[in-house]
C-alpha cells in the first residue's frame, strides 16, 4: 500500500489530513514536530511527503533541504502544504525541490488528495 | 530651535512611523496565517459534512452547511485580500518586478479554477497567441492576483453551461501584451458602471445572483495594474456578458 508522510504540528489539521488520505486507500505516517519529522523521513516505503513549513522550534524548509539532500529520500516527491503564500516562501520551496506548493485554506482535501494521486 | 533640530526630529518621527508600521505589517501577516488554520479546519470539516463523510444530514442541515460553506469561504477570501492589501500599502515593501511568463502565470491560474468551470460546466478557452511573447516585468505574485480575481468574477457571474474565453495579445509596436477575458454572464448595469472599481462596492445585481463578497477584488486588481504601469478597463452589457481588459507594458 503506497504511504504519505504528513508532517502538520496542529492536531486537528493533521487528523482531517489523515482521515481524507485513508479513506481514499493510502497508508499514514504522521509527524507533528520537526524532531520527529526528520527521523519519519527516513523510514521505508515513504511515496509521498506533505509538509507544512511553519513547525514549533523548527522551520520546514530545512526539513525539505534535509529530504533533498539526502540519496534515500531525494526522490520522495514533497508538496508544502502551508498557509504561507508570499511569493519569497514558494520560490523558495520550489528552489528547494519542492513538487507543489500549495496555501491550505485556498484548496479542498479533495483538490488535495487529486494531486497526491498525480504523484504516486 | 534650528533647522538641525527640525530635521533631526522628523527623521525620529519617521523612524519611529516605519517602526509602527512594519509592526503593523508583521501583526496583519501573522494573524492572517493563523486565521487561515482556523478556515481550513472549518473548510474541510464542513465539506465533509456536506459530502456525507461524517454520516447522514437531512436536507435543513445540508442547507445550513451550504451556508456555512459559503460564508467561510467569504472569511478565506477576505483574508487572502487582507495579506495582498498588507503587501499593496506597505510603502516600505517593493514590488519585486522580474522578467515572468505571463502565458505561464494564466496557464497555472486557469488551472486553479478547474473544479469551479467544472462544477458549473463552464467551457473555458483560452485562446493563446500565435507569436511568441516576450517575458513582462512584473510582480509574479501580484498579478498572479489581478489575473486570479479576474477570472474569478467571469465564473461567479456566469450561469452554468455559459462560456468564458480568455485571450492574449502582444503589440510589439507599442512593446506590451493584453489580456482580456470575456464571459456571458450578468453584465454590469450602466448606473454601476462608475463605481465598480471602488473599494467595498458591490453592484446590486451582483449581491443578487452571489450573495458572500468582499468589494475588494475590482479594486486591488486596479491598484496592482496601476503599479505596474497599465491600464485596467472593462465593456460591458446585460445582453453580451462582461469583458475586462489589462494592457501591461513589457518593461
Amino acid at each position: 500500500m503506497k504511504r504519505v508522510l504528513i508532517i502538520e504540528d496542529d492536531d486537528f489539521l493533521q487528523g482531517l489530513e489523515a482521515k481524507k488520505i485513508l479513506n481514499s486507500g493510502y497508508d499514514v505516517l504522521s509527524a507533528q514536530t520537526g524532531e520527529d519529522a526528520m527521523k519519519k523521513i527516513l523510514e521505508p516505503n515513504v511515496d509521498v511527503i506533505l509538509l507544512d513549513l511553519l513547525l514549533p522550534n523548527f522551520d520546514g524548509f530545512e526539513i525539505l533541504k534535509k529530504i533533498k539532500e539526502n540519496d534515500k529520500t531525494k526522490n520522495i516527491p514533497v508538496i508544502i502544504f502551508s498557509n504561507l503564500s508570499e511569493n519569497k516562501d514558494i520560490e523558495k520551496a520550489i528552489s528547494l525541490g519542492a513538487t507543489k506548493f500549495m496555501v491550505k485554506s485556498n484548496f479542498s482535501l479533495e483538490e488535495l488528495m487529486e494531486q497526491i494521486k498525480k504523484l504516486i | 530651535m534650528d533647522s538641525k533640530d527640525d530635521i533631526e526630529k522628523i527623521k525620529k518621527e519617521n523612524e519611529k512611523l516605519k517602526f509602527i508600521n512594519e509592526n503593523k505589517s508583521d501583526l496583519v501577516s501573522v494573524s492572517a496565517h493563523q486565521l487561515r488554520t482556523s478556515l481550513s479546519a472549518l473548510k474541510w470539516t464542513l465539506k465533509m459534512f456536506d459530502d456525507g463523510e461524517l454520516g447522514n444530514i437531512n436536507d435543513e442541515q445540508k442547507k445550513y452547511i451550504g451556508k456555512a460553506i459559503e460564508s467561510n469561504e467569504h472569511a478565506i477570501d477576505l483574508v487572502n485580500y487582507l495579506l495582498t492589501f498588507n503587501n499593496l500599502e506597505d510603502t516600505s515593501m517593493a514590488f519585486d518586478f522580474k522578467k515572468v511568463s505571463i502565458l505561464d502565470i494564466l496557464g497555472k491560474v486557469i488551472d486553479e479554477f478547474y473544479g469551479e468551470l467544472r462544477n458549473k460546466n463552464i467551457k473555458l478557452t483560452f485562446i493563446k497567441p500565435a507569436t511568441d511573447i516576450p517575458d513582462v516585468k512584473c510582480d509574479k505574485e501580484m498579478i498572479t492576483v489581478a489575473i486570479q480575481s479576474l477570472i474569478e468574477n467571469a465564473i461567479k457571474y456566469s450561469q452554468n453551461n455559459e462560456e468564458i474565453n480568455i485571450d492574449l495579445k502582444y503589440d510589439p509596436k507599442n512593446n506590451e501584451i493584453l489580456i482580456s477575458i470575456h464571459d456571458q454572464g450578468i453584465g454590469i448595469k450602466k448606473e454601476d458602471q462608475l463605481k465598480i472599481f471602488n473599494k467595498f462596492y458591490r453592484a446590486p445585481n451582483a449581491i443578487k445572483k452571489e450573495t458572500t463578497g468582499s468589494g475588494l477584488g475590482l479594486f486591488t486588481t486596479k491598484s496592482i495594474v496601476e503599479r505596474h504601469n497599465g491600464k485596467i478597463w472593462f465593456e460591458s452589457s446585460r445582453e453580451s456578458g462582461t469583458s475586462f481588459f489589462i494592457l501591461l507594458p513589457i518593461s
